[in-house]
């Protein structure tokens, strides 16, 4: 058992940890920042593969932005743990023995014959750029789906304006336009008012004024 | 265009000219309405005549155009079997129906139904089409039941008379009887030869002579059981005795149908398909004695009604159930060309006179009955002339077409040596004097003597108590009111109706009768020399008008027409004298041999018996109680349960998702 | 032969893609809220689709983009029949949306978006690609549903189906994954090599080869991964219900051909087995639970759980018969269901959703025309001759029967017989009750119009069924057997 051997049951190990942490947290920030350790300890494993880009991007993307992102909305959403954990007992015996029978089948199926090793990975040399050869090979072997995939992500960007723009009428929005072509008419009224009056035609003024408004 | 194009034109084209007229007759209106529809019947006739030109150069096709579905080991097909027969047909189907849709056009022309019934006798055009052309048990049974259901469409065409709707359900269930046979036989073909193919069918028949048809408890012939299964559709379709009943209430319809399929086309089916089936008759002596002794039946019976009818139209329509029995005769005698060349005259002179027949209904203000008439002569000129011409050719008058048809079948039967053929020859020769007898008396009655018409009519309390259905609906002339000739749309149909009348008969004699027109669609077996014979005797189509003045036919017709005009014209008295004395035979003859009476106190009386007993029990307790309603309870519970399961949370949809796949592993590893 | 002119066959891909984006930024400047030329250049664009289609089509297979894309018959047929699909989906709808405020320039643009994702699944011919076609239709797919929301229950309905359509996805990619891993390569034709001749992981092999017809069985929505459809097609707008009623069908069919049949042929015993339950019980459940449904959606979709266990009873056959009369069987569902939503959108106006069954009673007295029509529809799905839904099951059966499937095909018949029930109670109720309202039906003239065409077409196939049955079968023959 070779250093990489201990390396990789380590991060399998903090992986499968965390993971049972995300479903298991009372707290949903805590499951989110498990979910974040996940992330991280799965972007080891494939460092170990040496796939170093997909290493990198599980970080910058996942952890550096997707998470942080989930962050923000769980900590904006008021969710009532209780209520979502309520029946979890209830169902717990049938959805164990559920899950206890698929892991036997499982087991059954897959144990039935000795699955091979296969081919092991191969070693390059030190200078070998990952992500020069992910490059080339989305660009040319894989450039159909890789064409698909960029427009499943404009699906989605159109998907994501089309359920969320809403031109509502009473929403109460700045418009610069209005705003810069705005006149000094539109906004100031200059109302002369005498300095000097009888004090009963000001109670007069203010009885009708408020008879006016109790209209 | 290919051949194959042009024979799917002959019945597409009216087909189109239906769907147009029934499903955008409101659109079109109603002169589009019938200029598209004639239009494209016109098609249909002027490359029905062109294919006869091809055919007569020698090209005969068979083979499908189509193929509808398969089932196991049999195929549908639509295919077409296009030979002399069958353009033959195709020009007699196309030309009276173009005649009739010029007709329609005069004398439907208050009607409101008016598209409406172009589109129904383009339908009807293209079923008869379809049925004469089919090369196929399959498709042959499409267009005999599509000639039925529009037949019935067309006699209940007035819907609202309660004549009319008994009429064509009269037609529709005698119809099922013989339908029934048909489909019988057409299912014991494909047990025993395994297809549907004419081809093939006629190819393997004589390797069945010996067999015995699968019928427990009785020992038929094989051959003998098909055909005798067959020629019950036909006995339907053609209005043999004893399914004849249907065809004179049909008349309840409006003329041009009744002149299109109660006279010149569908009836003829019947003996279409006898005449394409002569392979399988041929082989059996027992199944041709049936139709001749049949056709024999109906040939002088019917006649005799048509003696003491009143209504013009029902004078005719007897005289067809008369003329039919004539050419099942000659198809029972082997003699299925003559059969064909008497179908063909048929249907030219009978169109003309139902048409005919028409015209003086028109001119009458749909009065109908002939005591009514009288004089017509000095109105309606054409009318009357071409009248005249079809009552000669019907009575079978030297030189008229119907006279080459008519004596040919009678000379075949006297030639024929098949049990049955004496009573047969009998029938025929008195039929002659009984035919020239009622074709002139309602001659003479309409376009002779005292004009009846414009009186105040007689009081006809006492046909009412018949079903005599043509009067109670009040037409006809007012006092004083004159008739006058038809527009032209009517009397041309009539011009051209008659020519063919006169001349076809001496025209088409020699080749379709003793040439080799019919050579490679009928055939005749070994042993049936009728035709040879008949062969052998034949002398030039002059020759044969000259030889028939010294026949006994000829002499029957003209004294059938002589004593018409004694008793009808000089004294009209004799036949009321007759009518007194006799008037036990007069009553069997008014009420139709009691046919009538006898089905509907057997058949209809005794099936609503059994099945008021049926339902009772049958339906109401049975069917009803246990099956229907209890499983259909068991249903609805299931129904409940599993409705219930569809709960609204998608976490439970899930977890079925999770059910599933697990139960899909389950199965799997105990599968492996 | 320079580049371009080698791309030819995926050219309709790329018009239809630069087409959306075309039209995504023409309709910006389009204020005008019935957004006629964003529906017409949509419409154009379809239909130059189809033509294209129909010029660049050359005999024989053309594989592309390193074997990913395949452009054979059978994908050549379905992407014409796809492309008509979604034009006459527009057609139909478009009035029912105006009136709604869902013809936005979005929707029509989601619906080129899911155009394209079916016509990638129809000529994928990788796992990769499959999947992202698949996904490109659903995701196109979920924000249709999800368009309408005001309504909580079109809201609750996109919530569903994306939760669940995720997850059926998941099992897609697991037993794709599980595929992968025994096989070596994502590539169709190399895995079904692989399988054939190589010595693959048996057990590995059929335990991805579950996940998978799990993952199927949810987009054809077969039971019990039908929970989503009745949910779905309830909530949903009727338009969308339509979309995702017709045209999916016929890439979801090409999905199950080139997976199970080009790519797992050799493993037909195991997955044939898997297909007789799933279409056992969807015929059992559609047709039992349709019955107590009064909304006519609803109806449908149980109806449609009913029809995708028959196809799949032509898919289970394993004979090109049985593909070929199962290809059959989603045009013809295709088919009906357009007539059969288009009669609702038809009778629906402003406010008011016919969606009922109390809606269509006494449809006759209203309207004999449309009533007609509906009764030629009713009759296609119960499987009356002569209406093309009986030669549909008919061919499906046979298939079946010759397949030696005999006690498969005696219950789809009597599941069909209590199926017949729940059609013709409609029918009954058109000619034979009173209606509820008798306010006029006023429908366009270009839907009146296509909804004769649809009703005449049902009834002329069924007359005539042979010549789209033998396109069907050259198609399945040409693609499947190399």
């Amino acid at each position: 058992m070779n250093f990489e051997t201990v390396l990789f049951y380590l991060f399998a190990a903090v992986t499968v940890f965390a993971a049972l942490r995300v479903i298991t947290a009372r707290n949903p920030l805590h499951a989110v920042l498990f979910l974040v350790l996940a992330f991280v300890s799965s972007a080891g494993i494939w460092m170990l593969l040496e796939a170093e880009f997909l290493a990198i991007a599980l970080v910058l993307v996942y952890v550096g932005a997707v998470m942080v992102l989930f962050l923000f909305v769980v900590m904006m959403l008021d969710i009532n743990i209780e209520q979502l954990r309520k029946g979890f007992w209830q169902w717990l015996p049938l959805g164990g023995l559920l899950a206890a029978l698929i892991g036997v089948q499982m087991v059954w199926v897959l144990g039935a014959d000795e699955i091979s090793a296969g081919t092991t990975a191969v070693k390059h040399a030190a200078d070998y750029s990952n992500t020069k050869e992910l490059g080339r090979l989305i660009y040319t072997d894989y450039v159909y789906p890789f064409e698909i995939a960029a427009v499943l992500l404009l699906v989605a960007m159109v998907a994501a304006i089309a359920l969320t723009l809403r031109k509502r009428r009473d929403t109460k929005r700045q418009d610069v336009n209005k705003q810069v072509k705005v006149r000094r008419e539109d906004r100031v009224r200059i109302v002369s008012v005498p300095s000097a009056r009888q004090v009963e035609s000001v109670q007069e003024a203010a009885a009708s004024n408020h008879g006016h408004t109790a209209d | 265009m290919d051949m194959q194009t042009l024979y799917l034109l002959v019945p597409l084209a009216p087909l189109v000219g239906a769907i147009a007229a029934g499903l955008f007759g409101k659109v079109l209106g109603r002169a589009w309405s019938h200029r598209i529809t004639i239009a494209l019947v016109g098609v249909s006739f002027a490359v029905s005549v062109v294919i006869f030109q091809d055919v007569m150069g020698g090209h005969i096709f068979n083979g499908s155009v189509y193929k509808w579905m398969s089932s196991g080991s049999t195929t549908f097909e639509v295919g077409f079997l296009i030979d002399r027969l069958t353009v033959m047909m195709m020009l007699v189907v196309t030309f009276v129906s173009l005649m009739v849709h010029i007709y329609t056009i005069g004398y439907m022309e208050e009607d409101p139904g008016y598209q409406r019934f172009f589109s129904y006798i383009s339908l009807f055009t293209f079923s008869m089409l379809m049925l004469v052309m089919a090369n196929n048990f399959m498709q042959l049974f499409f267009g005999w039941e599509a000639v039925g259901l529009v037949s019935y469409l067309l006699i209940g065409f007035w819907y609202t008379r309660p004549t009319a709707i008994y009429a064509n359900l009269k037609a529709f269930l005698v119809n099922r009887v013989g339908d029934f046979g048909f489909l019988l036989g057409i299912c014991l073909v494909l047990m025993v030869f395994g297809t549907l193919d004419y081809q093939s069918v006629f190819a393997n028949a004589h390797n069945y002579v010996n067999d015995m048809a699968p019928i427990p408890g009785m020992s038929v012939g094989l051959l003998t059981a098909i055909c005798i299964l067959l020629f019950i559709g036909a006995m339907g379709k053609s209005a043999q005795f004893p399914l004849h009943v249907w065809l004179p209430d049909s008349m309840e319809g409006p003329t041009p149908i009744s002149a299109l399929i109660h006279a010149a086309t569908m009836v003829t089916a019947g003996i279409f398909m006898v005449a394409r089936m002569s392979p399988l008759f041929e082989l059996s002596e027992t199944a041709l004695s049936f139709v001749m002794v049949i056709g024999a039946i109906t040939a002088l019976f019917m006649g005799f009604l048509g003696i003491i009818q009143n209504d013009i139209k029902r004078v005719v329509a007897y005289s067809t159930l008369s003329q039919l029995g004539y050419m099942t005769v000659a198809l029972g005698a082997s003699a299925y060309s003559v059969a064909v060349f008497h179908l063909m005259t048929h249907a030219f002179f009978k169109a003309l006179l139902f048409l005919a027949a028409g015209s003086v209904i028109i001119a009458m203000h749909h009065d109908q009955d002939i005591r009514n008439m009288g004089g017509l002569r000095k109105y309606m000129r054409w009318t009357w002339i071409t009248s005249l011409i079809g009552t000669l050719a019907l009575i079978g008058t030297p030189l008229f077409s119907g006279f080459y048809s008519k004596d040919s079948i009678i000379e075949a039967v006297a030639l024929s040596h098949l049990p049955g053929s004496g009573f047969a020859y009998f029938a025929v020769v008195a039929g002659v004097f009984v035919t020239a007898f009622y074709s002139f008396r309602m001659y003479f009655l309409v376009f002779h003597g005292e004009e009846r018409f414009g009186k105040d009519h007689h009081d006809h309390q006492g046909d009412h108590a018949d079903e005599e259905t043509s009067h109670d609906h009040h037409h006809g002339l007012k006092p004083g009111q004159k008739p006058h000739e038809t527009s032209w749309v009517v009397t041309l149909p009539l011009i051209l109706l008659a020519i063919p009348s006169m001349f076809i008969g001496y025209i088409t004699i020699e080749p379709m009768l003793y040439g080799d027109y019919f050579l490679d669609s009928i055939y005749i077996a070994e042993g049936h020399h009728a035709m040879a014979e008949l062969r052998e005797e034949f002398h030039g189509a002059f020759g044969m008008a000259l030889h028939a003045l010294t026949t006994l036919p000829f002499w029957f017709a003209l004294a059938g027409a002589v004593s018409a005009w004694f008793f009808y014209l000089k004294r009209p008295d004799i036949p009321e004298a007759i009518k007194q004395k006799l008037s036990f035979i007069y009553t069997v003859l008014e009420q139709k041999y009691y046919f009538d009476r006898f089905n509907d106190w057997f058949f209809a009386g005794g099936a609503r018996g059994v099945s008021g007993l049926l339902w009772k029990f049958g339906d109401v307790k049975l069917i009803d109680g246990f099956f229907v309603n209890g499983s259909a309870k068991v249903v609805g519970m299931f129904s409940g349960v599993l409705r219930g399961l569809q709960t609204g949370y998608v976490y439970h949809y899930a977890f079925w998702m999770i059910i599933g796949v697990s139960a899909l592993l389950t199965v799997r590893t105990w599968f492996e | 032969m320079n580049y371009l002119a080698s791309l030819s066959p995926i050219y309709a891909e790329m018009f239809l893609l630069v087409m959306v984006c075309a039209i995504l930024i023409v309709d910006l400047f389009i204020v005008n809220y019935t957004k006629t030329v964003t529906y017409l250049l949509t419409q154009t664009s379809l239909f130059c689709t189809v033509l294209i289609l129909l010029f660049t089509h050359q005999p024989g297979a053309a594989h592309l983009f390193n074997d990913m894309f395949v452009h054979d018959v059978m994908s050549y047929v379905l992407k014409v029949f796809i492309c008509l699909a979604v034009m006459a989906m527009l057609l139909y709808s478009r009035s029912y949306l105006l009136v709604r405020g869902l013809f936005t320039g979005e929707f029509l643009a989601l619906v080129m978006f899911a155009t394209l994702g079916m016509m990638v699944m129809t000529s994928a011919s990788n796992f990769l690609t499959l999947y992202l076609g698949l996904e490109l239709l659903a995701l196109s797919l979920y924000a249709m549903v999800a368009l309408q929301r005001d309504s909580a229950i079109a809201t609750e309905s996109a919530m569903k189906y994306f939760i669940l359509g995720a997850m059926a996805s998941g099992f897609l990619l697991y037993g794709m994954s599980m595929l992968y891993g025994a096989t070596g390569s994502l590539d169709i034709n190399r895995i079904a090599d692989v399988i054939q001749h190589g010595t693959p992981n048996k057990s590995l092999l059929v335990f991805g080869l579950v996940f998978i017809v799990a993952g199927l069985a949810f987009k054809l929505g077969a039971v019990p991964f039908h929970m989503w459809v009745p949910d779905v097609y309830h909530g949903a707008p009727t338009a969308v219900t339509m979309f995702i009623g017709t045209a999916p069908k016929l890439a979801a069919f090409a999905f199950v051909m080139r997976i199970l049949v080009e790519a797992l042929q050799p493993l037909m015993i195991h997955w044939s087995g898997m297909l007789m339950i799933l279409a056992v019980l969807s015929m059992a459940v559609g047709n039992i639970t349709a019955i107590a449904q009064t909304n006519l959606k609803r109806m449908f979709a149980y109806s449609t759980i009913a029809h995708m266990g028959f196809l799949l009873l032509g898919v289970l056959s394993g004979t090109i018969e049985g593909y070929g009369s199962a290809m059959f069987y989603a045009m013809v569902y295709v088919l009906m269901s357009l007539g059969g939503f288009g009669m609702i959108m038809l009778l629906s106006r402003e406010g008011f959703e016919a969606d009922t069954l109390n809606d269509f009673k006494g449809l006759n007295q209203r309207s004999p025309w449309l009533a007609f029509m509906m009764l030629l529809l009713m009759f296609s799905m119960a499987g009356v001759p002569p209406t093309v839904g009986f030669y549909a099951k008919f061919s499906v059966l046979n298939a079946a029967l010759d397949a030696g499937h005999l006690t498969l095909v005696v219950m789809a018949v009597l599941f069909s017989l209590i199926g017949a029930f729940y059609y013709l109670r409609i029918v009954k109720l058109m000619y034979f009750d009173a209606p509820e309202s008798h306010e006029k039906i006023y429908i366009q003239p270009d839907s009146s119009l296509l909804v004769s065409l649809n009703g005449m077409a049902i009834l002329l196939l069924g007359i005539f069924p042979n010549t789209l049955m033998s396109v069907c079968f050259v198609s399945v023959q040409q693609s499947l057997l190399q």
